[in-house]
């Protein structure tokens, strides 16, 4: 991790339900009180939000996506949906609705820190359907909006076409366990040598330090109720990114999402080299800088 | 974004196709290649209307930066952009100046920039027929291309307002191999698809530049083509890296069409960035910094790495 970089534990309060918040940016805010655009990273089905977003990797460096974007100027938050990480367990099964009731809290939690009150918004897999139902929600919340690893309708797509042969085995629990076996899976199913041994074995290794299973509700929706987001009731600018290999959609089922976007500021990009995991892939540097561009594209301007 | 290290060079070249004499012109800093000498060479291709510097290499003063080519040299490319056959400086034949035609022009232009530069691929930018002559070049020469930059594209041209009324005019276009092109003629392709995105100011200094630099006509070709010969490029030939880049208002393509042609290119290394604030001229409008960042981004995309 960069020496300069700051970073801080917080709560949110959904109910009675404890969700665990991690943030991390250049310098203390409560010295360097210059407000920074905020980045909001929404974690997907299978692990948690700083295990994914903040991995370290023994004797690999840059595998943590929030280092990077803190170092390119964005205070970076994260948080554990109900049911992962440190977040607390309940009886429920954390579907994509109850994500979207985290992230208004999250979202809560980031407005008293920084008074900030619009935030651009990253989702991978079931996080980007957690957090595109959420641009849906609170459209005043969402400045920007970055969907990867991203799946609508969810027609042919080969990765829940499998996934759908457990579907009584997702719908007779609220939790499937999970384990070292299964997190090496997640990059290998699509593409093998996309990403480095190194890296699942060292996401394996911190996230069964938190747990041994994770809530089945994202599952249990990718699998049986898509679509759940709307794509004619995003109106903020977007970002579609999706690895070549990536199996959890096809590329029509974007495509079709992507033209009903009514924003006119939008995008898609594909990068090659690239499977589910693309902020763990070989060729994430490819995806910070799509990201970052996206991002960093200036302000539209208009002849007063 | 732009960036004046101070020392931007400009260079005139001339490329030889047959009888037929072809300007091309280059810009570059010394200081920013040097800091930035992964940058590629650029190659830009101009459309119907305008000749290479009056599109690329504009200077309006007092209203900022409007030169693409100085943009982009200082940012560390090495820029060059050519005059098509009748256009600009480039010999003013009696032929029409067809979109096969410009990719004749510009496989006559590569050795000239491999001459200079010691690069055999070069990274290419069209707007308009130019994306088209680009996109053609690109089917025909692809070990020439290195990435490829369409923006103002249209592919079939189904359901295009602009060439739905240009194809009104077909008869015109065909009577003679020429047409007019004036101060009138440019705030027409300025306002056609919306008022307000471009400033007051450049039909007067287009037409002014256009005057200079080609005496203030342009070849019909490349209108009779859009009208009634698309589809000219294919995609499913074109190997490299692509992103299109298109203004929400640009009438000269659907979204569908230009969703179809992105979907069909075979190489996974695609980008479609659709920009709000952008008309047809996405190069020269107001919001030009959001296309030229686009167009940086993907240029400096990091290179694949594999295990």
């Amino acid at each position: 991790m960069a020496s300069n970089i700051w970073s801080q534990e917080y709560w949110a309060l959904k109910g009675d339900v404890k969700l665990y918040m991690w943030r991390k940016r250049v310098g203390d805010p409560t010295r360097d009180t210059t407000p920074k655009p905020i980045l909001f990273l929404v974690h997907g089905s299978s692990f948690s939000g700083p295990t994914g977003f903040d991995l370290q990797v023994p004797g690999r460096p840059d595998y943590s996506l929030m280092d990077k974007f803190a170092s390119y100027g964005f205070d970076v938050w994260t948080l554990d949906h109900e049911g992962y990480g440190r977040s607390d367990s309940t009886e429920g099964n954390s579907p994509i609705s109850e994500g979207v009731h985290d992230l208004k809290a999250g979202m809560e939690v980031i407005i008293e820190e920084t008074r900030q009150t619009e935030v651009a918004f990253y989702g991978s897999s079931s996080g980007a359907l957690r957090a595109a139902a959420f641009a849906e929600a609170y459209p005043n919340h969402t400045k920007k909006l970055i969907l990867d690893a991203f799946v609508w309708t969810g027609d042919g797509a080969p990765t829940l076409v499998e996934r759908t042969k457990k579907l009584a085995q997702w719908t007779s629990s609220n939790l499937r366990p999970v384990d070292r076996d299964f997190f090496l899976s997640i990059f290998t199913r699509d593409k093998p040598g996309t990403s480095e041994d190194s890296v699942a074995r060292a996401l394996a290794d911190t996230e069964l330090k938190l747990c041994n299973s994770v809530p089945t509700g994202t599952y249990v929706d990718m699998c049986s109720i898509l679509p759940v987001c709307d794509p004619t009731k995003t109106t903020c600018p977007v970002l579609i990114i999706r690895g070549e290999h990536d199996g959890i959609a096809t590329e029509e089922d974007l495509l079709n999402y992507f033209k009903l976007l009514p924003t006119r500021d939008k995008q898609f990009v594909i990068i090659p080299g690239l499977a589910h995991v693309t902020f763990l892939g070989l060729n994430r540097a490819r995806f910070w800088h799509v990201m970052k561009t996206f991002l960093f594209s200036p302000e539209r301007v208009d002849i007063q | 974004m732009p960036n004046d290290p101070g020392d931007i060079i400009g260079e005139e070249h001339w490329a030889k196709r047959g009888d037929i004499d072809l300007f091309l012109f280059r810009r570059y800093s010394p200081i920013a290649r040097a800091e930035n000498p992964e940058k590629p060479v650029l190659f830009l291709v101009h459309g119907s209307s305008f000749s290479a510097r009056t599109a690329y290499d504009l200077e309006i003063p007092e209203q900022g930066d409007y030169s693409l080519m100085r943009t982009f040299a200082g940012l560390g490319y090495d820029v060059w952009t050519m005059d098509h056959e009748g256009y600009g400086r480039s010999t003013h034949t009696n032929g029409f100046s067809y979109i096969a035609d410009g990719v004749e022009d510009i496989k006559a232009a590569a050795p000239i920039v491999e001459t200079v530069t010691g690069k055999h691929a070069f990274s290419f930018f069209g707007s308009s027929s130019g994306a088209l002559r680009a996109g053609g070049f690109a089917n025909a020469c692809p070990e020439r291309v290195n990435k490829l930059v369409l923006a103002a594209l249209v592919w079939t041209g189904e359901g295009s307002p602009t060439l739905a009324k240009r194809a009104e005019k077909i008869d015109e276009w065909r009577e003679s191999n020429r047409r007019t092109v004036d101060e009138a003629a440019y705030l027409n392709i300025f306002n056609r698809d919306i008022q307000g995105l471009t400033i007051p100011e450049l039909p007067a200094a287009a037409a002014a530049a256009e005057m200079s630099n080609g005496g203030g006509s342009v070849p019909n070709g490349t209108y009779i083509d859009m009208c009634v010969n698309l589809p000219v490029v294919d995609p499913t030939k074109v190997d490299c890296p692509v992103m299109i880049f298109r203004g929400d208002h640009d009438g000269i393509a659907t979204d569908e069409d230009v969703l179809g042609f992105f979907n069909a290119l075979p190489n996974k290394d695609k980008q479609l960035v659709m920009v709000s604030g952008q008309a047809h001229n996405t190069t020269i409008g107001i919001n030009r910094a959001r296309f030229w960042h686009s167009l940086n981004g993907f240029l400096c995309m990091p290179g694949r790495v594999d295990q």
